[in-house]
């Protein structure tokens, strides 16, 4: 019972960071028609960056603040070069995307290494917690990226910027007519997708190990949570990803963990097949 | 010349450069370009699949490496577990992954774009994690490895792919009818109606056609290619691994397919080729080569977005004689890709 409980929390803790990355992955999907194979490479960028805060500094704190600014930094390059030049072609977005990992993932093979890496949590303290030693970490792992998502809905909805997004998604002729910035604002959106992404790396990084294929193994979870969320649905995106992976953790705890993955993309096809626009879409819709 | 006449010549000259490629590619480069030439072909076949089903019927497909794995293993469980002889392996190989094929598709034509997209995925995901599992059956991450039975054998003498120039022309021969095969379904009314599934599916519907079958078709078709591929590829490495069923090597395929000219029947060719020369080229020059390889595919997507085939299109227009003279009313039609 304890192993289920605990592979639950980690189960909802890892679902929490993965909803951090989707969303990054969602807006920059919704927004831009992107289909964006480097987000999950975005995230690996994310926890090699952190390592590297942690390795001149010795301050793992520090990298919470400077990761995802790098982080938005070359986003918002990365947009400006790559981006742009192939905008509203979704199937060429794939390509271009593809080649994007295939230069970031290879970057930080010739920076970083090839040899994976681990990061100690900056808290190594345990409480108990439902009978059992939890790591204070985790916890905090958590609310960190609650607090990171309920940021980012309240800039979406209650900032200039955020409104501007969600105007253009609607409607980018109109937006643009009506004066909005249309191509700052996607770049914008690109820049904090990545953001986003890479403090995912942060957070997640004393948890998992410093990879540079870390962000193969993530990438297909984080596109599930978007699509069994409904896409453009960013809060169904977000308990999606938390739903999949306590469901995931839980049945780690009695079957091996390539089983549990078996069963949760099971599930997920299921899901797909009953409901292709998402577990949340009403029916009136 | 007209257009199609200078397509003909060019494919004539590819023809033969492939059929004498044992000659001179030796004394050209190296002999060992004629192993990766029949890998290119190889790896080009899973391209083709990709092809097929998003040039001509608009689905984007990024499982097609589950039917390649499907090939490979049917093949090598063929050969190492069962004890059976190359063909009956090589059948099971192409059976299993069309199957699956089959079966998958039953379910995942169901949707299109993106949900279809993120489908194929999962399902290819799926197996590439049962065939990690179940290592017993399929070897997991080490893989299964087996040895060459022989194509024929009478009496004393056989025919074996262990030699070298029996393995290419095998290759080529196979690759060559699978081609074949899709141009004739592609030139037949089945491939009319995949393209008028693409080009809108709501009139392909109303003017009678079964659209769920129509891509079902398509992508047991698809399924049955990329198997013939995974089992060439079991007979040309001797093994099989749950790592050619990643979802990687079934964006790899996207890539190759998209840059060499989505929609076009050789475009596979020509985007497996590129990307594989410049593998083979630049990894001795530059450890982090890949990093290139990147660079350059970004580049072709923006500047030749219709991919290498469309840009070969492109200078064919430009060099050959209009075919029928322009109407006088009409300034410019839209040229056919």
């Amino acid at each position: 019972m304890e192993l289920v409980i605990a592979l639950g929390m980690n189960g909802i803790v890892w679902g929490l960071i993965i909803a951090l990355i989707a969303l990054g992955l969602s807006i920059i999907f919704g927004l831009l028609d992107i289909i964006n194979i480097a987000h999950g490479d975005f995230f690996m960028v994310g926890t090699v960056l952190a390592w590297f805060v942690f390795d001149t500094t010795g301050n793992y704190w520090l990298a919470f603040a400077i990761v995802p600014i790098l982080g938005f930094a070359i986003g918002a390059v990365i947009e400006y070069t790559v981006i742009q030049p192939i905008k509203n072609a979704a199937a060429l977005s794939i390509v271009a995307t593809f080649g994007l990992s295939i230069i970031l993932q290879e970057s930080v093979r010739a920076t970083f290494g090839a040899t994976p890496a681990r990061l100690t949590a900056p808290i190594e303290e345990t409480v108990p917690l439902f009978g059992l030693e939890y790591e204070v970490y985790r916890l905090f792992a958590a609310l960190l990226s609650i607090a990171a998502i309920g940021c980012f809905f309240l800039f979406l909805h209650r900032t200039k910027l955020g409104t501007w997004m969600r105007a253009v998604r609607f409607d980018p002729e109109t937006a643009t007519a009506m004066g909005i910035p249309a191509r700052r604002v996607y770049m914008v959106t690109f820049a904090i997708g990545f953001a986003m992404a890479s403090l995912g790396g942060v957070v997640a990084g004393p948890i998992t190990t410093v990879d540079f294929q870390a962000g193969v193994d993530i990438l297909p979870f984080c596109f599930m949570a978007v699509i069994i969320g409904g896409l453009g649905n960013l809060e169904g995106t977000v308990a999606a990803a938390v739903m999949l992976a306590f469901f995931e953790g839980v049945m780690a705890s009695f079957v091996d963990p390539t089983l549990a993955r078996i069963g949760s993309l099971c599930l997920m096809s299921a899901v797909l097949l009953v409901r292709p626009h998402g577990i949340f879409s009403g029916s009136t819709r | 010349m007209t257009a199609a006449a200078i397509n003909r010549l060019g494919f004539v000259v590819v023809a033969l450069l492939t059929l004498t490629a044992p000659w001179f590619l030796p004394l050209l480069v190296d002999s060992f370009w004629v192993d990766i030439y029949a890998e290119m072909l190889i790896w080009s076949l899973l391209a083709a699949s990709v092809n097929l089903l998003f040039g001509y019927v608009g689905l984007l497909s990024f499982g097609q490496a589950l039917f390649f794995g499907m090939g490979m293993y049917g093949v090598a469980i063929g050969v190492a577990k069962l004890g059976l002889g190359f063909w009956p392996a090589f059948g099971l190989g192409v059976v299993m992954a069309t199957a699956m094929a089959l079966v998958a598709g039953a379910l995942a034509v169901r949707l299109t774009w993106h949900y279809f997209a993120i489908i194929t995925v999962v399902f290819s995901l799926i197996f590439y994690f049962a065939a990690l599992s179940w290592k017993p059956l399929t070897g997991g991450d080490d893989g299964l490895s087996f040895t060459m039975p022989p194509i024929v054998s009478i009496g004393e003498w056989e025919l074996s792919l262990t030699d070298p120039t029996v393995q290419y022309y095998f290759i080529i021969a196979i690759v060559g009818i699978c081609y074949a095969l899709m141009g004739v379904i592609l030139k037949s009314p089945l491939g009319s109606a995949f393209r008028a599934v693409k080009e809108n599916d709501h009139r392909a519907a109303l003017i009678g056609l079964n659209v769920y079958l129509i891509r079902l078709t398509a992508f047991v078709i698809a399924g049955f290619i990329a198997g013939v591929a995974g089992a060439l590829f079991a007979f040309f490495g001797r093994y099989a691994s749950a790592s050619y069923m990643f979802y990687h090597v079934s964006g790899e395929a996207v890539v190759w397919a998209i840059i060499g000219g989505a929609g076009t029947l050789l475009g596979p060719i020509v985007g497996t080729s590129l990307l594989i020369i410049l593998r083979e080229e630049l990894s001795h020059a530059w450890e982090h080569y890949l990093i290139l390889v990147g660079v350059i595919v970004i580049l072709v997507v923006i500047f030749a977005p219709k991919g290498l085939g469309g840009l070969w299109q492109a200078l064919v227009r430009r060099i050959a004689r209009p075919e029928t003279p322009p109407p006088s009313t009409d300034a410019k039609g839209e040229d056919k890709p």
